[in-house]
């Protein structure tokens, strides 16, 4: 395999080994945003799309494993973001490890891509927001919330 | 009659545009099914039946092709968006819309993906003004998305609170994210289910 595919993959096994609640979710997201947004990291260059390699396949069918069996784990120790009642009955019997994980990768994927073409990493974080809502809607901390809006929603009349 | 040339600026005969838009074509074709990078300027002329120097009095060289192929890639693109979209304002028609996207992909078995999206993924980072050509294009498609969730807060559909900016954005990147896995494994599936997927939770926005 590739040298930056087996690296990206070395370091998610071992990060997402450790992502055991929100918080951490939250930090392994921040570290990944930073490495797909860093040119010619391995992130960056494992996630590009280069021509059609089988490696390419076997990388990325890994990573989703990775991510998926983080998201089983979270699910089982009952991280979602919907802990109050009010807002719902939702959604960890709903969530299915398998198709987030799709998600979380298809959102790395193509909002690295459209954070690249834009330089600007809001794309990612709003992909990243999307797929990883079902862990982070009672923290509401991330990036692309604490933005503009945010600042608006602060200032008084 | 005379055609401006959007990139030199030059006025060119009927002739001369119509040379010009069969270079852009072939090379449209080429960079969609072997890549950008895999494309050489010999493969271009190989495919237009033009000569050198007809390709030369376009075009400067790679660079300015690919330019040429963005702009013509993108003018399809939204105007296919704008029809498929600029009315849309349901969760059902979202779900239609998700239905034309995957199964014209599908046809394929995810083969080619999205034409703008393989070139954005592609464009070289040295090329600014390529990149900013898909950025402002991938800007305008996500506008209209935008506008549908726009719609959809007017209608109840989805809370007022939302950001259909930020949704719109967060979309596409599963469509984009999804073409491209699709692509890897020659199987429409990853994308289905990362557009489901996003499909499905801004659906569940209006149930909270």
């Amino acid at each position: 395999m590739r040298t930056h595919f087996a690296e990206v993959l070395a370091r998610e096994s071992a990060c997402l080994a450790g992502v055991t609640d929100g918080a951490k979710l939250a930090s392994w997201r921040r570290r990944v945003v930073e490495e797909l947004m860093t040119p010619l990291s391995p992130y960056e260059f494992a996630l590009r799309h280069t021509g059609d390699v089988p490696e390419r396949a076997d990388f990325l069918d890994r990573w989703r494993e990775l991510i998926a069996e983080t998201v089983d784990r979270l699910l089982r120790s009952g991280t979602t973001g919907d802990t109050d009642s009010s807002s719902g009955r939702t959604r960890r019997a709903d969530v299915d490890a398998q198709k987030t994980a799709m998600l979380i990768l298809a959102a790395l994927h193509g909002g690295s891509t459209l954070s690249r073409i834009a330089k600007d990493p809001w794309p990612l974080n709003a992909a990243l927001d999307l797929a990883l809502a079902p862990f982070t809607a009672a923290e509401d901390d991330s990036p692309a919330r604490t933005g503009t809006s945010s600042l608006i929603g602060n200032i008084k009349p | 009659m005379t055609t401006a040339d959007s990139h030199n600026g030059r006025r060119l005969t009927a002739r001369g545009a119509k040379t010009r838009t069969r270079i852009v074509a072939a090379a449209t074709d080429l960079m969609y099914v072997k890549g950008v990078r895999a494309t050489t300027l010999d493969d271009v002329l190989a495919a237009s039946g033009v000569s050198k120097s007809q390709l030369y009095h376009h075009f400067d060289g790679k660079d300015a092709l690919v330019r040429a192929v963005i702009d013509n890639v993108g003018e399809r693109v939204i105007e296919r968006e704008r029809d498929a979209l600029g009315h849309v304002s349901t969760i059902r028609g979202l779900r239609r819309w998700r239905d034309t996207l995957v199964q014209s992909n599908a046809l394929r078995h995810g083969a080619y993906g999205c034409a703008l999206g393989s070139l954005a993924s592609e464009v070289s980072d040295h090329d600014a003004l390529a990149r900013q050509a898909l950025s402002r294009l991938f800007t305008e498609w996500q506008g209209l998305l935008a506008g549908v969730l726009r719609r959809l807060q007017d209608s109840g559909a989805l809370p007022p609170e939302a950001s259909a900016d930020q949704l719109a954005t967060g979309l596409m990147a599963a469509l984009q994210g999804g073409y491209m896995l699709a692509q890897t494994a020659h199987d429409v599936t990853p994308m289905a289910t990362a557009i489901d997927m996003a499909l499905a939770h801004i659906e569940s926005l209006s149930e909270r």
